[in-house]
């Protein structure tokens, strides 16, 4: 993973799922991202207009902006496996 | 769902990229893998919890009957639910718009900070007392971390465990009451109000054996009290510590009891809660051996007045007939000197052996001891194995000693050659003859007048049922015969 990699999280407040997903990316970068990244979490219940910019509807969802193409992923991110190939980071990108 | 540039603007590649998205946002909310949505209008976005989600969530919170407060990294409310607004007497707005530790009392609030401070590296809890409306009450803290968005906040719930607290002293101060019941060295019996047997130690069921709770205590234990007691009857204990009244050191005697008992007993209300007594607390003290102990010292003060009035008589009248037999004052001086002084041996014997019987052969050895030597006049002691109740253990010490006297003065023991031999013989019943034997001595001849050691002999040890002493001044020498009651072998 280089250092253009830019991954965004959408959550909405405490709810269980976002505070998880949150909970979850923490332990994946901490794990397998052992460069640069930048991570960036957007409450939506603070400001729901910023949904617009990715076009997002379900929360939790996590946006891989860098590199592109923009990949995402719904969900609590349990599932390390899933979330490093579906949005190809760390070995698997 | 979504709006936005008009589709037909969109390439192929953009639309298949739309679509797939919206699948996948279809599939996530089917499946559960979202707990909120973002529904767009003209005018503005909402975020909607989905149910199942933070909704749920809440209303759990709010059916829990335990206090639940949600704070941020700065201390901020973020949530707190009924049974906690109720546990401290806030209204719910009040309570957001105050903060939570505005609302808590400084000791309170450092507690729960504190406890904020424990949890960092995980769960804490602790218990304090708060003092709420004018009555101390326990609540219990737990803290947690709680991962939010921006920060860590903490999760708390409040318990009040009071009634938990209160159980738990309660359940102890009746296991330590147990405990006092079950080691005391007196015999305690607890009774219910009716009068029933509802706990009993161990040295109470000594005293009565057998199975003694559920039954009236009248039943268990049929005390008898001495006239002029202040309870007549058993049921009377009952009846007393039914009034409120408590009374100590009631003598009473155990009739049931194995052996019969003689007791001390005390009665007292068993206060439990409120005014009223709720039953009786009986205790009950062994007085037997005590009473074997009194009852021993006034046989013994008894024992000893007679004894000491004995011993006055008979100085009296070793005095009186040795006075009259004297040729002098100092033929009188020597005479009365030397019995008084056999009396004292026979004291001293006496002594040794604690007044409970004396060993025949030990008075004569400690009689005959001062006039034999390995030259002169010998003594033979046959087995002399019984012993003999102090009264008749100083007659025979005196009749020994007038018999040592006569023999020194005019028998065997005023001759080198000369011997005493002393045997026993076992007789009927409870008799046994001790024989003075005296050979080797000067030519006896008979008395010319009846002297007092010679009635001494006689008489002193007459009890009655064939005992009694005859003296034979027999020509070879002089053989005396006493008849004595025995108290067994020594």
């Amino acid at each position: 993973m280089d250092r253009s990699t830019e991954l965004t999280l959408y959550v909405a407040g405490q709810t269980p799922k976002s505070v998880a997903a949150i909970r979850n990316l923490e332990r994946i970068c901490k794990e397998y991202l052992n460069s640069s990244y930048a991570v960036k979490v957007i409450d939506l219940k603070e400001n729901p207009r910023l949904a617009r910019e990715h076009n997002i509807v379900a929360i939790p969802t996590l946006v891989r902006q860098l590199p592109v193409p923009i990949q995402k992923i719904i969900g609590d991110l349990s599932d390390t496996e899933k979330v490093l190939v579906h949005l190809q980071l760390g070995d698997a990108a | 769902m979504t709006t936005g540039p008009g589709l037909d603007a969109l390439s192929i590649e953009e639309l298949r990229h739309r679509l797939h998205d919206a699948e996948e946002t279809l599939r996530a909310i089917r499946e559960g893998d979202a707990d909120a949505v973002v529904v767009r209008s003209a005018d503005e976005d909402t975020v909607f919890a989905l149910a199942g989600g933070e909704d749920s969530y809440r209303a759990m919170m709010e059916a829990m009957d335990i206090g639940a407060v949600a704070l941020d990294d700065q201390e901020r409310l973020l949530y707190a639910n009924a049974a906690f607004c109720a546990l401290i007497g806030c209204g719910a707005a009040d309570l957001q718009r105050e903060g939570l530790f505005a609302r808590l009392d400084a000791r309170t609030a450092d507690t729960v900070r504190g406890t904020i401070v424990q949890a960092r590296d995980g769960r804490h809890q602790t218990q304090f007392v708060q003092t709420h409306d004018g009555a101390d009450r326990h609540l219990m803290v737990t803290a947690a971390p709680l991962p939010l968005a921006f920060g860590i906040g903490s999760a708390l719930t409040f318990s009040d465990v009071t009634v938990r607290v209160e159980a738990a002293v309660a359940e102890e101060s009746e296991r330590i009451a147990q405990a006092v019941i079950a080691s005391a060295n007196e015999a305690v019996v607890v009774c219910d109000r009716s009068g029933r047997i509802i706990n009993a130690n161990a040295a109470a069921c000594a005293v009565m054996p057998g199975a003694l709770i559920g039954r009236p205590f009248e039943q268990a234990m049929p005390l008898i009290f001495p006239n002029g007691s202040a309870a007549t009857r058993t049921e009377d204990l009952i009846a007393m510590a039914g009034a409120g009244k408590a009374v100590k050191g009631l003598e009473a005697f155990a009739p049931f009891a194995s052996p019969p008992k003689d007791l001390l007993v005390s009665v007292a209300p068993l206060r439990l809660t409120g005014e009223a007594p709720g039953g009786s607390v009986i205790t009950l003290i062994d007085l037997s051996e005590r009473k074997a102990i009194e009852k021993r010292q006034t046989l013994l003060m008894h024992e000893l007045d007679h004894r000491v009035k004995n011993t006055l008589t008979m100085v009296l009248s070793i005095c009186s007939r040795t006075l009259s037999g004297s040729d002098g004052l100092d033929d009188f001086r020597v005479r009365f000197t030397r019995r008084i002084q056999a009396l004292a041996a026979t004291h001293n014997l006496l002594a040794d052996a604690s007044w409970t019987g004396i060993d025949l052969s030990a008075m004569i050895r400690s009689e005959l001891a001062p006039y034999l030597s390995s030259s002169g006049p010998r003594m033979e002691i046959g087995e002399l194995d019984r012993s003999v109740a102090p009264d008749v253990a100083i007659a025979f010490g005196l009749v020994v000693h007038e018999l040592t006297t006569n023999a020194v003065k005019y028998g065997a023991l005023s001759a080198e050659s000369g011997c005493v031999t002393v045997t026993g013989r076992q007789l009927e019943r409870d008799l046994y003859e001790v024989a003075w034997t005296e050979s080797g001595g000067p030519h006896v001849k008979m008395p010319r007048r009846h002297g007092f050691g010679q009635t001494l002999i006689t008489r002193s040890l007459a009890r009655g049922d064939g005992t009694g002493a005859t003296v034979d001044f027999a020509p070879g020498g002089v053989v005396c015969r006493m008849i004595l009651p025995i108290e067994g072998r020594a």
